[in-house]
């Protein structure tokens, strides 16, 4: 896994884009960028130089659910690969973020361990 | 004030009339509204509380939960800082005296693996305490969840706002105020419904863990991610 990736934290809480972004320096990647709903995501993302994208799901302007749809549906960035942080844990939700094309799914709250065990479950099954 | 209080209780059949008339006057508002179907509104304010009262339990615990982690932390941040900080001023003083008075070769020898004993302690201290101000930090988590469900909150007031205006509305005769009334419930009748088809999947923190077709932890996720095969 390559720690100098270009990551993408999509939330528009920033008490808790402080929390993931603090978590993934502690586990080594300083390449951080911030976005505080998806429609600013898709904005920066179109941007280019993103290698991953960390997102919530309920958010004003652009939920992540359709941005992801989006992403998937965007030749130039099809690939990129999305971990869902949500408090959102109905079982629809899951299924639906799985089936829109989600790496990997988190519910809040969520420790320091899950969030370094998905990601890395993410960089082993795409074989980085 | 008082002294109308005095006429009214001074008049027991006056009184007994007053009862009667509030009593007919309560029955033509009941049967008024159920006519006009307004109950139905009251009561779908009604279920909107105990809902609330979910909510508002769920913010007092996940905000108490959060104060405790922190301060648990600091409770065992503290005492680590205070022996780096005590064991690094012992040794300092020691060499001081050695520096102004260097005798005995044996007392150095001694102070040199003192020295060496306590660095060799600090990095696991330092640590430590940075494993406990992440714990802080990550206890902070509850903003966002608490924010979520302070949002709902919100929306169950309006919707309660909502209906009320309704049951005043038909209450209020033709007019500019009835008017204003119509309008302001209007707006807010499409605001709701704007909020409803968004809805949906949006819900938010779930306050009642135990509910159906509702994760309750991220091995459950995990679960259900293995059975659908992704």
């Amino acid at each position: 896994m390559d720690k100098g990736m270009s990551i993408l934290v999509v939330d528009d809480f920033p008490t808790m884009r402080r929390i993931v972004r603090s978590l993934l320096k502690e586990l080594g990647f300083t390449n951080v960028e911030e976005a505080e709903d998806g429609q600013e995501a898709l904005t920066k993302l179109k941007g280019g130089g993103f290698d991953f994208v960390v997102s919530d799901w309920n958010m004003p302007n652009l939920d992540g659910l359709e941005m992801l749809k989006q992403i998937r549906a965007d030749e130039s960035m099809k690939s990129m690969p999305v971990l869902m942080v949500t408090a959102e844990a109905k079982k629809d939700n899951i299924v639906a973020a799985a089936q829109a094309g989600a790496n990997g799914y988190i519910v809040k709250p969520f420790t320091a361990v899950t969030l370094e065990e998905k990601l890395n479950k993410i960089f082993e099954k795409l074989g980085k | 004030m008082s002294g109308e209080a005095r006429s009214v209780t001074s008049e027991a059949g006056h009184n007994d009339d007053l009862v009667q008339r509030i009593g007919q006057l309560t029955r033509m508002l009941r049967e008024s509204m159920r006519e006009l179907g307004l109950d139905k509104e009251v009561e779908k304010a009604a279920e909107a509380i105990p809902d609330a009262r979910a909510r508002l339990n769920y913010v007092a615990s996940m905000t108490e939960q959060a104060a405790e982690r922190a301060l648990n932390a600091v409770d065992r941040a503290q005492p680590l800082q205070d022996e780096m900080e005590r064991g690094a001023q012992a040794l300092d003083e020691k060499w001081q005296t050695w520096f102004q008075q260097p005798l005995e070769m044996d007392d150095a020898r001694e102070l040199v693996t003192e020295t060496r004993h306590y660095l060799g302690s600090v990095p696991a201290m330092a640590r430590n305490t940075s494993k406990e101000l992440l714990e802080i930090m990550m206890a902070q988590d509850f903003q966002d969840l608490t924010g979520q469900v302070i949002k709902k909150m919100m929306e169950v007031i309006q919707e309660v706002e909502r209906q009320l205006l309704q049951v005043l509305l038909e209450s209020v005769p033709e007019g500019d105020e009835r008017e204003a009334m119509r309008e302001r419930m209007n707006n807010r009748t499409a605001e709701d419904a704007r909020r409803r088809e968004q809805a949906g999947l949006m819900n938010g923190p779930q306050i009642k863990p135990d509910g159906e077709d509702i994760v309750s932890s991220q091995d459950q996720v995990d679960d259900l991610l293995d059975e659908l095969g992704f």
